[in-house]
């Protein structure tokens, strides 16, 4: 389920999300993202090389060609970050659910709900 | 990466192979490590749900991301194969058009054999439905008729069978308002459609009560009948019609079914035949004339159906020894109706798909070669590829993608071929099995024409894998798809030509052998002298000419009518005439005899004749020669001494070295018949067979009659006519059931063998003609990539005459290649044709000969184009070309 806007999956969202403070290769972008949405966004290998694929297609992300020095670094492992397109993207989406949730305090959405 | 790993990753591994193969070279080893990492972080604290959740979501996350990820490789895929083929048009047509005729081909042999042999019957569970049969082994015939009395018996006594019905076939004249028509009428016991489950269209079926004694004589019309003759008339039933001098009320008609053992206009019950329901032919159990059909009860096998029959036919053979003699070795058998419907068709069908397949095999040898062709052309392209990170696998995976398209292309256009030819190749069934009408396109015949595109993509796939693996090593430096050098591709190119040429000649050595067999057939001394004779064929109305008086009273005044039509040379009338479609394997005619004086023992087998009954001018109108004695006389008549004249094999067969003239034969044991002379052998049931042991009886002794046969100075079909008018100025309710020239009955008689070489030999013209381009566009291209070459050998000093010779040498070359090959093809497979064949070896020389001078000839025109496009290349040009 993309947002027709951007065209981006939550999913994938999360994918930008976890790169936008810098490099990080396939397991740490599962963590993150795990880690960050309390586990509500489970992500498995297949799904995550699937969106890692369409981003690199879309030049949302590339790969990072200077790898980090860590110590005993499996040399399969490869470091994706986000790219000026990625991070524009992954902006335009964030103001749109911002405006999103700013229309749902307008509507005292969330006033509704603590009452209820 | 650790130097072991571990089971669940193994598992892993294996799972990512679900996967296209480019998305695993390019995330497999990553994805591998994740899972790694996640299988090692997954805490064993939450034990095995932990461990099976995770297990879970990984397998079906592969499993349902899969297939995604190959569509979108296929689509991708597609559309640049779509641009390519755009881009070069001339390449598509030409690629799908040779693969379209051969998939065609295929196609439209497959849709007869699917509806003749793998189709069920049309009828109910007709895989249930058998056909008994009476043989008589020691007098060497295989399918002896019924009698009332046996049916009745084998009716009550069996216990395999559910059903038993009885059929026969008789001519009759059925008069409606306007005009006499002669019918072929089935006789059938009320139960024999319901046995084969067929519905009426119209109306009923017959009932048990049709069959009383003295019921009212009802029809059933068959679906062509009532089509042609009665204009599809839906207010049919109740119809009547005048027949055997009784008035027969239509009751039905049938759906348009495959009818068996013979096609009938229309049908009636056993009480309506006149013969059948005679009180002598009932009390007779020797009066056979009627086929059973039966139905095997379920769970019976064929085989108890065997043993049940045998055991009734040992109690009757005890019981009633003189029908049943030992010297006749009478036996019963059974066999299924949809083996018995489709035995003739089978080998053939089966030769002619073996064709096909060929016809197939050329041209994918064909095409194959357009696409290496292209394939050296796109080598730029393919390089290019490789360069910027598609990895061999990848390259296959579009290059099949693009073969898939051509051949569902080809596919698409072969369906549209053979729907164009399946009437042509209908027509060519009907005369092999009574299924013909059967034939059509459906579900299997569509999944035929996608398993053909299939393979032929298989075929493509693996050349293009041949041509991209040749050099494995510089495949793996490069991580690449590396296109085979030049020189080995040619040699595939050349491998392909010569395939072509062997596949080809194969099906031309089968059409030359079939054409020759043919040749032979259309050379036999049939004994006669078909030129200028006219045949027709009628039936007397049985009721009117109901003695054999009356019937030799009309027959001759038929004679003397047309006797004196004043372009008639000769004319007689006769029971039957040589190669008579009528009576065409039909031994009712067959007659054993007594010869006076000899002894025969109870085990030895009586002499059998076939019997021909004629008036005296038969001999001289069909130009069978007296070998001794004399022929028949005015005077032969029915108050004269009975007698016979024989055939020169009957005369040899049964005396020897003796004079038979003078001698006497009985049928009865109790009239004498004198012999009075020796005609020629005539091949009465086909030139291919033997002639049969012959015996004449004079029409004014007997009384059968069939056909009036004249002899003509001129033009024997321009009387044609003229017969008609003076037939029924004579009894205009006789019925003239055919009017052919005995040239046109010659003809008809090898129709059969001459369509099967026409068809195989269109085939083979069609592997020819692809061959011969396939040889043309090789060397055109060769001589192209050479301009440079040739360019330079011209400026050395070779004259345009050399260069043509190394060009048609290379074509001559592979020919020859493939011409050897073709032989041994040849002579491995043409034993398969030896029964399709009359006096013609499988390896007849002659046919090789032919065969291969015709292909070089070929050879050498297609080799000659390209040759003096080479001989015509201008050397400054050349030089200054590149």
């Amino acid at each position: 389920m993309s947002n027709s806007q951007t065209g981006l999956t939550p999913a994938m969202f999360n994918v930008l999300l976890a790169l936008a403070d810098g490099g990080k290769h396939g397991y740490a972008i599962l963590k993150e993202v795990a880690e960050h949405t309390a586990g509500e966004v489970q992500l498995s290998t297949g799904t995550l090389y699937g969106i890692i694929k369409r981003l690199l297609e879309d030049g949302l992300i590339d790969e990072v060609t200077a790898r980090p020095a860590i110590p005993n670094d499996d040399q399969r492992r490869r470091y994706y970050r986000l790219t000026a397109a990625g991070r524009a993207l992954a902006v335009e989406e964030a103001r749109r659910l911002e405006r999103l949730v700013a229309r749902a305090r307008s509507k005292r959405l969330f006033a509704a709900l603590k009452r209820a | 990466m650790p130097s072991r790993i571990s089971f669940g990753d193994r598992i892993y591994r294996g799972l990512l192979r679900l996967l296209p193969a480019d998305f695993r070279g390019e995330f497999g080893g990553e994805m591998e490590q994740v899972f790694h990492d996640q299988r090692r972080h997954t805490p064993r604290e939450r034990g095995w749900a932990a461990f099976l959740h995770m297990w879970w979501t990984t397998i079906r996350d592969i499993v349902s991301m899969a297939p995604r990820e190959h569509w979108s490789v296929l689509r991708q895929d597609t559309r640049y194969a779509m641009r390519m083929m755009r881009r070069s048009p001339g390449y598509t047509m030409a690629a799908i058009l040779i693969l379209g005729l051969g998939i065609g081909a295929n196609i439209a042999v497959f849709s007869v054999v699917n509806s003749v042999l793998l189709q069920p019957l049309p009828y109910l569970e007709g895989n249930r439905l058998v056909l008994l049969r009476q043989r008589a082994v020691k007098l060497g015939e295989d399918d002896v008729p019924f009698s009332v009395a046996e049916i009745a018996d084998y009716r009550s006594q069996n216990r395999t069978l559910a059903d038993v019905a009885e059929y026969h076939s008789m001519t009759f004249t059925l008069l409606s308002v306007r005009e006499a028509h002669r019918v072929r009428t089935g006789v059938v016991s009320a139960g024999f459609f319901d046995m084969f489950g067929v519905k009426p269209l119209l109306g009923r079926t017959f009932r048990p009560e049709d069959d009383h004694p003295g019921a009212p004589a009802v029809l059933m019309l068959s679906y062509e009948f009532w089509k042609t003759n009665e204009a599809g008339d839906p207010r049919i039933v109740g119809k009547t019609y005048q027949m055997n001098d009784r008035v027969h009320t239509v009751v039905g008609v049938l759906p348009p079914i495959p009818q068996y053992p013979s096609d009938n206009d229309v049908y009636m019950p056993v009480s309506a035949c006149p013969f059948r329901s005679s009180a002598r032919m009932i009390a007779n159990r020797d009066g056979r004339m009627m086929r059973v059909f039966a139905r095997l009860k379920p769970g019976a096998t064929l085989e108890q159906c065997h043993a049940d029959l045998s055991t009734m036919a040992g109690r009757l053979e005890a019981e009633y020894p003189k029908s049943y003699p030992k010297t006749a070795g009478y036996g019963i058998s059974s066999a299924a109706l949809r083996t018995e419907l489709t035995a003739h068709a089978r080998p053939m069908l089966l030769l002619l798909l073996g064709a096909a397949a060929f016809v197939l095999l050329i041209a994918c040898a064909n095409v194959a070669n357009l696409i290496l062709a292209r394939m050296a052309r796109r080598e730029r392209e393919l390089v290019i590829r490789t360069a910027v990170g598609a990895g061999a696998g990848r390259l296959l995976r579009q290059l099949l993608t693009e073969s898939s398209i051509l051949a569902l292309g080809a596919a698409a256009a072969g369906l549209l071929f053979a729907s164009g030819s399946l009437r042509l190749l209908a027509d060519f069934a009907e005369q092999l099995t009574p299924r013909a009408r059967e034939v059509h396109i459906d579900g299997w015949v569509l999944l035929f024409a996608v398993l053909c595109a299939c393979a032929t993509t298989m075929v493509f796939g693996s050349l293009s894998a041949l041509v991209s693996r040749a050099n494995p090593a510089e495949g793996l430096k490069s991580g690449g798809l590396q296109l085979a050098p030049a020189a080995h591709r040619n040699r595939i190119r050349g491998g392909l030509i010569a395939a072509q040429v062997a596949f080809s000649y194969v099906l031309l050595i089968g059409a030359g052998l079939m054409v020759r067999s043919l040749a032979q057939l259309q050379r036999v001394d049939a004994g006669f002298v078909p030129q200028r004779v006219l045949s027709v064929g009628f039936d007397l109305n049985w009721s009117r000419y109901n003695t054999s008086g009356k019937t030799r009273a009309v027959a001759r005044r038929l004679l003397d009518s047309v006797q004196s039509q004043p372009e008639v040379s000769a004319a007689a009338i006769s029971s039957s005439f040589p190669l008579d479609p009528d009576t065409h394997g039909m031994n009712a005619m067959d007659q054993s005899f007594r010869i006076e004086g000899s002894v025969t023992s109870e085990a030895e087998t009586p002499p059998v004749a076939n019997i021909r009954t004629a008036t005296p001018g038969y001999f001289q109108t069909l130009g069978i020669p007296l070998v001794s004695g004399r022929l028949f006389r005015e005077t032969d008549d029915e108050n004269a001494t009975s007698v016979a004249i024989v055939s020169r094999s009957l005369a040899r067969h049964r005396w020897g070295v003796q004079d038979p003239i003078g001698r006497r034969i009985s049928f009865d044991g109790e009239k004498w018949i004198t012999i009075v002379g020796i005609v020629g052998d005539v091949k009465e049931f086909g030139l291919a067979r033997q002639a049969p042991d012959q015996l004449y009886t004079p029409l004014a002794q007997t009384g059968m009659v069939g056909s009036i046969l004249v002899r003509t100075a001129g033009d024997p079909a321009a009387l044609t006519n003229q017969m008609r008018r003076a037939i029924l100025a004579i009894d205009p309710q006789i019925a003239i059931i055919t009017v052919k020239t005995l040239d046109e009955v010659r003809a008809d008689s090898v129709a059969a063998p001459r369509n099967t070489a026409q068809l195989f030999g269109l085939f083979a013209a069609l592997s020819l003609i692809i061959a011969v381009a396939g040889i043309g566009s090789m060397l055109a291209l060769s001589v192209r990539q050479r301009v440079r070459e040739i360019g330079i050998r011209m400026a050395l000093g070779a004259r345009p005459r050399n260069i043509v010779s190394a060009v048609i040498r290379v074509g001559l070359a592979l020919t020859g290649i493939g011409l050897v090959a073709g032989i041994a093809g040849a002579v491995a497979l043409a034993r398969f044709l030896n029964s399709a064949l009359f006096e013609t070896a499988p390896t007849d020389p002659g046919t090789y000969a032919a065969v291969s001078a015709v292909l070089l000839a070929a050879a050498l025109v297609a080799s000659w184009l390209p040759a003096r496009r080479a001989a015509r290349i201008d050397p400054q040009t050349a030089l200054r070309s590149e």
